[in-house]
């Protein structure tokens, strides 16, 4: 539903307000609602989640639109398109919203510069998928496997060195597997 | 039971902690490129799992708007979920305080809410229940970015924790601005609630991370538990300093505050908030004794609109009689133990 006020934004608060014993209702945005409640327009508010007229958020909201905005970094991408969603960078810096998780790849350069902006970094921590978890294990064992082999045809111990081929063709083949599921 | 009424840690200043986390689904565009097929296949994919672990759905596109604005007044979704126009649905444990909403600005908000403060159990909710989900599905995430989200503000871990704090003496003694300047140095956001233009009229804010990203979600914890630590003491000390006149005069306003809650005939919802605020102050400084956090924080649900109408035999139709009704919920909560 879109606000009432503006047209632009989707409505966040509902109001309903009696003038003259006749009852009106409003569908509004929350910064159309804010408005009306500096104006002393909007007494009784419906949803309590939503007092967005409070006096700290719009710090950060000016913050992000403002690093969205940079002029430069549309200029550089203005003709590339997500393949996955068909994205480009100036949608994205309008809406302040990514179309897909491969945008994240389609737009990395462009996008880090917000996304230091924002968080000071560009690197995770913390918690991973479990899929990744075991990808992530596959790779750091397949690398150690790759050093024994190599050792192993160094002391020419071939014995050693083909089982270990063997168990590198084995975790390869169960990697192809998983990818393909 | 909820984190409204519920009683819980450090209730004299906190009154509800919560954890939400983002997660998206590999495979699917974000919410604003993804067609209505997409959106519905996403929420039967994850209703699956979760129903089946004792979650009920609620299919808010069959929702009245005061039913879907009810959900939001209980904190169980955002004001935006409750006025969607793409398909929506919440998966609820109500008694757990656990919530999923599947089709809000990312895939999966997966969000623990709990009474007072719970951050660390609140975590553990939460993450039990992205764990299981985790099982079953493919989660947007790059090794770089962390989890692929909607918003670049939520990359990383997408965790938001937030901490619902009741901070009347600090408020009065004009301490907010220069705390939220503080807070946000290191990295953390206060918004007023239930406020209009200054946000101080209940003296309740939530505190939470603001960034996702290049933290992990124990630091993350770590972190805001220790600001609440400190904000708590700031506030205790500021009650403790108010002495003499300035205690009598507010002895005098909480006590008006606590007969016209209960023996008001008609009341806004924004002189309930005021009233609320005050009688809660009460409580804590030992100035009110015969209303229990419990009662008067069944209030902060049911006198809210959408849930004070749905509560009603007969729904108010005008302004006037919603406040009739708001007053007499309010004298029915608040006099139950008088003789
Ligand atoms: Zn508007
Ligand atoms: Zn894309």
């Amino acid at each position: 539903m879109l606000c009432e006020k503006c047209k632009k934004r989707t409505a966040t608060v509902f109001y309903n307000e009696n003038i003259n014993g006749k009852t009106q209702s409003y569908s509004l945005c929350g910064d159309c609602a804010a408005k009306l409640r500096e104006q002393g327009d909007l007494q009784d508010i419906t949803s309590m989640m939503d007092s967005f007229a409070a006096p700290f958020s719009a710090l950060q909201t000016d913050l992000f639109g403002g690093f969205f905005g940079m002029p430069m970094m549309k200029a550089v991408s203005a003709e590339k398109k997500c393949p996955s969603c068909g994205c480009r960078y100036s949608d994205i810096s309008k809406s302040g919203r990514v179309g897909c998780p491969i945008c994240y790849d389609t737009f990395g350069e462009e996008l880090s510069r917000t996304i230091q902006s924002v968080h000071g970094t560009t690197a995770h921590v913390g918690s991973v998928p479990s899929r990744h978890r075991a990808l992530q294990a596959r790779a750091e064992k397949m690398k150690a496997l790759k050093q024994e082999i190599q050792e192993a045809i160094e002391k020419e111990d071939y014995e050693s060195a083909a089982r270990l081929r063997d168990e590198i063709r084995k975790l390869e083949a169960d990697k192809t597997e998983q990818e393909g599921a | 039971m909820a984190w409204y009424n519920t009683s819980g840690n450090a209730w004299d200043t906190v009154i509800s902690s919560r954890v939400r986390l983002a997660r998206n689904l590999n495979g699917y565009p974000f919410a604003s490129r993804m067609n209505e097929e997409q959106a519905h296949a996403i929420i039967a994919k994850v209703g699956a799992p979760l129903e089946s672990s004792g979650f009920k759905k609620i299919d808010f596109a069959e929702l009245s708007p005061v039913m879907a604005t009810s959900y939001v007044e209980k904190h169980f979704v955002s004001p935006q979920f409750a006025t969607l126009q793409t398909p929506h649905v919440l998966f609820l444990q109500e008694q757990s305080g656990s919530a999923v909403m599947a089709g809000e600005e990312d895939h999966l908000r997966i969000q623990s809410i709990l009474p007072g403060l719970a951050l660390e159990e609140a975590y553990k909710n939460a993450s039990r229940i992205e764990k299981r989900l985790d099982e079953d599905f493919d989660f947007a995430y790059s090794e770089r970015l962390g989890y692929l989200t909607h918003c670049p503000t939520n990359l990383g871990t997408g965790m938001r924790a937030s901490v619902m704090m009741f901070l009347p003496a600090l408020t009065r003694g004009g301490y907010m601005e220069s705390l939220a300047v503080q807070l946000s140095k290191i990295g953390l956001t206060v918004r007023g609630l239930f406020g209009e233009g200054s946000g101080a009229a209940g003296g309740m804010y939530q505190i939470s991370n603001q960034i996702t990203l290049g933290i992990s979600e124990e630091e993350i914890l770590r972190k805001l538990s220790e600001a609440i630590q400190q904000i708590t003491d700031s506030e205790e000390k500021a009650r403790k300093a108010i002495t003499g006149d300035t205690l009598d005069r507010l002895t005098d306003r909480i006590k008006r505050a606590e007969g016209t809650l209960k023996y008001a005939y008609m009341m806004t919802s924004s002189e309930f908030i005021k009233l609320f605020a005050d009688v809660r102050f009460g409580i804590a400084l030992g100035l009110v004794t015969d209303i229990s956090y419990e009662e008067l924080g069944n209030l902060l649900v049911e006198a809210m609109p959408a849930t004070l109408t749905l509560g009603a035999e007969i729904p108010p139709k005008t302004e006037a009689a919603r406040d009739i009704l708001r007053a007499a919920k309010i004298r029915d909560f608040l006099q139950r133990k008088e003789p």
